[in-house]
């Protein structure tokens, strides 16, 4: 038996010695496991879900490589030696994995720099939704009706990413078109009450309620509010159609495209050069 | 109608009703305000033995809970420096009504009689959205009702050497402690350290002797908090 354990594989290492490798970073893997749920388990209502991700990684990765650099001597490799060996076959595996690599490396800047943070709403290069996770090589996202979408971290970290809850309050206007003959001032007053009695349309920033332009089929006017990111897009939904509501039920109607046409005296269309066509 | 309560009990008046009662098999806790039926709550408990607790909490909840802080605007207080004022102002009442047994709580419901406005105090990319609520400054105790405001002792400590006009103030709802017997209150004490920034915090205290400490959401949720000092108001103060 001992003697099986004793054959020797390769120099001075013998068959023990790769099984005492093998078994610590099976062990390692098992730590790395146990430590990482209780961690999940122990942080789960203390800190951010994308905070604790980080951190769960960190664990399990560091466990892993703690491992990797304590068993490293059993097997005779010596890391001064690796450093050399390491530049050669870094500049190999660099050039096979290129990809890989950027992609593994905007993934730690990403979750460093944080521009993203997962449950985020965002949208890049034409992808919208929430993020649902931020991986070492890839980023996660759900789009809005559902779809998994994976996108490499390379591209997430060099395209133009918009987050719409970075920020914790944010803008949404209307352009709510009424008849000539309506009272605009009466108008903005309505609207301006609607808002008001609305919970999350903001006080502060107040909103901005004013005559926009003078248009063809109506006088338009602007609406500016301001909600919690949150919940931005409920206040959204939710107030144009009350407006529409309180305006209507106040005489105010929003008017259909129209065009004036005039005619002659004698029942005839008035044209620029003076004479009537007779209808 | 703050208080507790066994599961058999009924509350109502011209707003609300609220009450435990066993239907078919099972105690049902029911609530709906005024006439509105279309909007009753009801809940089962699957539970033998406990009690009902009513109180009022911090008032950030409704219509969704979105933010931990609490802003009330009231009328411009400018405050000689280095001095001391006491002023009372009412803040909003929200209802808590929590389910007990020896070893745990539970939020069942939470109401109110007010309607909500929410602001943002400071810029949109590091300020904090707040549930606003105006005020009128009075120098006593004001009278109140017991389920729509509550009263704060605000005590401010103009701690700069210089005249500072004071017009808001934000608190964060982890320091809240709310006392209620013949009126709801809470006693916080805003620091001024320059005319831009101030502290803010609460003292848990009742604003009179004999009042009941409410039972605070974060305690029921278990939700872990980490002592703070307070709420630092850095982007002005009126």
């Amino acid at each position: 038996m001992i003697d099986i354990f004793n054959i020797v594989l390769y120099g001075e290492i013998t068959l023990w010695d790769v099984l005492v490798v093998v078994l610590v970073l099976i062990l390692s893997l098992i730590i790395a496991k146990i430590v990482t749920l209780n961690l999940k388990k122990i942080l789960s209502d203390k800190v951010k879900k994308d905070v604790l991700e980080i951190i769960l990684r960190i664990v399990n990765y560091g466990i892993i490589i703690a491992a990797v650099l304590a068993v490293l001597p059993q097997l005779n490799i010596d890391l001064s030696g690796l450093l050399v060996a390491g530049g050669i076959a870094g500049l190999v595996i660099g050039f096979a994995s290129q990809s890989v690599v950027a992609n593994l490396v905007s993934g730690l800047f990403l979750m460093i720099e944080r521009p993203i943070r997962i449950g985020d709403q965002i949208s890049i290069e034409g992808v919208s939704g929430f993020v649902e996770d931020i991986h070492i090589f890839s980023t996660i996202i759900r789009t809005y009706d559902g779809v998994y979408i994976r996108i490499p971290n390379e591209k997430v970290f060099t395209s133009n990413i918009t987050n719409y809850v970075a920020n914790v309050a944010r803008r949404f206007e209307y352009l709510i078109g009424i008849r000539y003959v309506d009272d605009a001032n009466k108008a903005i007053e309505i609207i301006k009450k609607v808002i008001d009695a609305h919970p999350f349309a903001l006080k502060n920033p107040s909103p901005t309620v004013f005559v926009d332009e003078l248009g063809d089929n109506s006088v338009n006017i602007r609406v500016r509010i301001w909600a919690p990111s949150v919940v931005w897009y409920d206040v959204k939904m939710e107030l144009l159609w009350k407006m529409k509501v309180e305006l209507e039920r106040n005489g105010i109607e929003i008017p259909f495209p129209q065009r004036v046409i005039w005619f002659g005296d004698k029942g005839g269309v008035k044209i620029e050069s003076g004479e009537d066509i007779s209808a | 109608m703050y208080g507790v309560y066994d599961y058999d009990f009924k509350f109502e008046n011209e707003e609300i009703t609220l009450g435990v009662e066993k239907k078919g098999g099972f105690l049902k806790y029911t609530r709906w305000l005024g006439n509105c039926k279309n909007d009753i709550v009801e809940k089962i408990l699957a539970s033998d033995a406990g009690k009902i607790i009513v109180n009022p909490v911090e008032p950030l909840n409704l219509p969704k809970e979105i933010t931990n802080h609490l802003e009330i605007q009231f009328e411009p207080v400018v405050v000689e420096p280095n001095s001391f004022k006491k002023i009372y102002l009412k803040f909003p009442i929200e209802i808590g009504v929590f389910a007990a047994t020896k070893k745990s709580i539970d939020v069942l419901d939470i109401f109110s009689l007010n309607n909500q406005k929410y602001s943002l105090y400071g810029p949109p990319d590091s300020g904090v959205i707040c549930r606003w609520h105006k005020s009128d400054v009075f120098a006593d105790i004001p009278k109140t009702d017991l389920l729509r405001d509550g009263v704060i002792e605000l005590n401010i400590q103009n701690t700069s050497h210089e005249w500072v006009e004071v017009c808001r103030v934000v608190f964060e709802s982890y320091g809240m402690k709310i006392y209620y017997g013949d009126s709801v209150s809470m006693v916080a004490t805003i620091r001024i350290i320059n005319r831009m920034v101030a502290e803010t915090n609460f003292a848990n205290k009742p604003i009179k002797d004999g009042m009941k400490k409410s039972l605070e959401l974060y305690t029921a949720r278990r939700i872990p908090v980490v002592e703070r000092i307070g709420f630092l108001m850095e982007w002005g103060l009126k």
